[in-house]
């Protein structure tokens, strides 16, 4: 019988590909209490404006784990602890004797402004209303949970950070944009990088006209260690936005990923290289030299991305291309 | 895990594919033969072939495929000791834990191994699965196919009863999988086993609704909250509020639902224009036979009433030499078949009135008319329809999955005064909470 390996009290390693906790320069997934979220970049001493919900120094966050919640309070946080579910009791209620004609909440528009500026909480004025109210007691008990659930959605000022793994990055864009991901659901992004063997150290080919989803999820199963080849339509380095949510370390990314266009992986197409030799056969200037120099570098590297592509031992193609992509 | 290298190998496992629903494991030995259904094959001449060839096998009888093994061809394959999960699961649930290069995980149980070869290989040699099994016979029977994968620095399994005995990790892992018949027995061990300083996430599987409330309630008692991302699909439960959104959204349980699908390409579909035509003609015919029958009637009457004075008359003569003459002729009247009758007083008719009917003549000259149309309109390339529909009487259901997520306690270690020492700051929204802080 084994008895399990592992230390107690683990030494944790970091994590490879994505940072374990908050820094500056990363781009947030922020829960607002609307229950939309929003992404937001984390400038270094910067303040980060949520609109209504109030801002708050961005420093605040650095350093802390991703997925806690948070209450703004002058301008910093407090840390929200989670909340468990609750149990309610059902009880007898009906609507029967709630009347609708009149107006239940005498508390005006105003009133309540002026609460909000004396620095009342949010859970407070929401209990005035809730002594205000006319008929509250009368409601069953989903309907004062609804009704105090509405009423954080809108005097509340807290916000939750969403840990950007692939799952919530990929679920975040999907409820954007669907068509900018070509419809391609959290499920089915798992499914495709299941199938295609995605594994530390592998070598792999990706078209990818869902703005990155599936670059960013063979990177992430990567593990910082083996090849991407990307092949796109455009002439510049393709811009994969989703992979900006995923606040990838530079050096999982930039190691292991390079890109060619549909032109340049043609082995019978040889692209038009411009010289990286001055004309004059000297250089004029070091502006001149510097220049070229960063010609040859690029033209050298594109050349060399070629003959990998075209020397192969790839072992997995994975694709969501707009055009038929036939090899 | 397996071979990377390009040829088979003495000693390689590999993945026999013969038909999409017969795929087996092999294990190539000097002088070890396959004999199947679809042929004959020695493994001494398999030795040397790439990864991924089409092999005909020596008598003629068929051919397989040699596949290089992928833990999704593997669940394929796998000899069955339990139920087993599929790759729609697999993969939903090593998302949703965010299982990848690095991570630490649990499962419990083992099972077949299904899963396991699929952690195994998401998590790479940096990272490691304890995997806990209760019964011998196939905790030993796993043991031995992960060392014979190659598994074994990535992959400590241990015959064991969590729900009894706990794990055997503390403040480790970032992810638990619990495949079992009382997940509710495991979860407070499985929070011992889980690091403390990230979002940590565990996932029950369980085929009974009523073991995901039980799994459900433990979880919350336990301090385990939703997603802390987005809300799925809520499940409504008695005595408690089927919320919507949350600031930290529920435990959530996703239902996951197998289905095969028949794919056919119906044939094109008919044009109006040939509806058409085959009902002008339909209309044509109606009206022809219509117009028969009128005809046939009034030349029944009028044979009818032939035959009455020819009967008159020969009544007068006598009877029996009426009879015997008129027994051929006119005498099987009443046998005649209504059809036979109808042409006969169609020919009558025809005799009759020359002319053709007029109903009739519009008919040929229109439905040539649309046949021409019908013809150019085909002469265009017919759209090809491909329709996928899931077969009805196949639900599918292979589980439900409960997700639920432990958040770390916030940064500590934060200078003097900063609203954001741990112990401070703990806000009570609901009227009633009597949970309070956490």
């Amino acid at each position: 019988m084994d008895v399990g390996e592992g230390p107690s009290r683990a030494q944790h390693a970091p994590s490879i590909t994505r940072e374990d906790i908050i820094k500056a320069g990363h781009t947030l997934l922020i829960k607002i209490p609307s229950g939309d979220i929003r992404s937001i970049k984390l400038e270094k001493d910067a303040t980060v404006h949520l609109g209504k919900f109030g801002s708050f120094h961005g420093n605040e966050l650095v350093g802390q784990p991703f997925g806690l919640s948070y209450e703004i309070v002058d301008k910093k946080l407090k840390v929200l602890p989670p909340r468990p579910m609750q149990e309610v009791e059902e009880t007898e209620a009906t609507n029967e004797l709630i009347n609708d004609e009149q107006a239940v909440q005498p508390l005006r528009p105003d009133e309540i402004e002026t609460l909000k500026k004396s620095g009342l909480h949010a859970s407070e004025i929401i209990q005035k209303q809730i002594e205000q109210h006319a008929t509250f007691a009368l409601k069953t008990e989903y309907s004062k949970e609804k009704y105090k659930k509405r009423k954080e959605m809108k005097y509340s000022k807290h916000f939750t950070v969403i840990e950007p793994t692939l799952f919530n990055v990929c679920q975040y864009w999907f409820n954007k944009d669907q068509n900018r991901l070509r419809d391609i659901r959290p499920d089915s992004l798992a499914q495709i990088v299941n199938l295609a063997n995605i594994r530390p150290g592998g070598r792999y080919i990706a078209v990818d006209d869902a703005s990155g989803v599936v670059v960013s999820a063979i990177l992430d199963r990567m593990g910082g260690e083996g090849r991407l080849v990307t092949i796109c339509d455009i002439d510049s380095p393709p811009a994969y936005p989703v992979m900006v949510q995923m606040n990838f370390r530079k050096e999982a990314v930039a190691p292991i990923m390079v890109s060619l266009n549909w032109a340049a992986a043609d082995e019978d197409y040889t692209p038009i290289i411009a010289s990286s030799e001055p004309p004059a056969g000297k250089f004029k200037s070091d502006g001149q030299r510097t220049r070229l120099n960063k010609r040859k570098i690029a033209s050298d590297a594109l050349l060399q991305t070629r003959e990998e592509l075209f020397n192969g031992e790839f072992e997995g193609y994975a694709t969501s291309p707009r055009i038929e992509a036939v090899f | 895990m397996w071979s990377t290298a390009r040829e088979i190998a003495a000693g390689d496992v590999v993945i026999a594919w013969m038909t999409r629903d017969l795929i087996q494991p092999l294990v190539i030995t000097q002088g070890g033969e396959l004999n199947s259904k679809y042929g004959y094959y020695r493994h001494d001449e398999l030795i040397g072939i790439p990864y991924g060839s089409k092999v005909r096998s020596r008598n003629g009888k068929g051919f397989i495929h040699l596949l290089r093994p992928t833990p999704e061809l593997w669940t394929l394959a796998l000899p069955h000791r339990t139920q087993i999960l599929y790759l729609a699961d697999i993969a939903y649930v090593t998302a949703w834990l965010d299982i990848r290069p690095g991570s630490k995980v649990i499962e419990a149980g083992t099972g077949s191994g299904s899963f396991s070869h699929s952690v195994a290989r998401t998590v790479g040699p940096r990272g490691h699965l304890w995997s806990y099994e209760f019964h011998e016979t196939r905790a030993a029977k796993a043991r031995e196919e992960f060392t014979r994968h190659g598994m074994d620095d990535i992959v400590t399994l241990a015959h064991r009863n969590v729900c009894k005995d706990g794990f055997t990790v503390e403040d480790t892992v970032d992810a638990v999988f619990l495949d079992l018949p009382a997940p509710w027995d495991a979860i407070e061990h499985a929070k011992k086993a889980l690091r403390k300083d990230r979002a940590t996430r565990i996932c029950c599987f369980s085929p009974c609704m009523e073991q995901v409330l039980r799994t459900v309630s433990t979880l919350n008692d336990a301090g385990f909250t939703g997603t802390s991302s987005f809300t799925g699909p809520l499940i409504s439960r008695p005595l408690r509020p089927a919320l919507t959104e949350r600031l930290v959204t529920d435990i959530t349980m996703y239902e996951t639902l197998l289905r095969p699908h028949m794919v056919e390409a119906p044939p094109p579909l008919e044009k109006v224009g040939s509806v058409s035509a085959r009902l002008q003609v339909a209309d044509a015919r109606r009206e022809e036979k219509r117009l028969r029958q009128i005809a046939n009637a009034r030349l029944g009457i009028e044979r009818r009433a032939a035959k009455r004075k020819a009967d008159e008359d020969a009544d007068e003569e006598g009877q029996e030499g009426k009879r015997a003459r008129t027994g051929g002729e006119t005498g099987g009247d009443e046998l005649v078949s209504p059809e036979d009758q109808a042409r006969d007083e169609a020919e009558a008719l025809a005799e009759i009135h020359p002319t053709p009917v007029p109903a009739a003549s519009s008919t040929p000259a229109q439905v040539v008319h649309s046949a021409a149309s019908l013809e150019e309109e085909t002469a265009a390339e017919p759209r090809k329809i491909t329709l996928s529909k899931a077969f009805p009487d196949v639900r599918g259901h292979t589980s439900y999955l409960t997700f639920a997520v432990l958040l770390p306690v916030a940064a500590s270690g934060k200078p003097e005064g900063s609203a954001l020492a741990a112990t401070e700051a703990q806000v009570c929204y609901s009227v009633t909470d009597p949970h309070g802080m956490r």
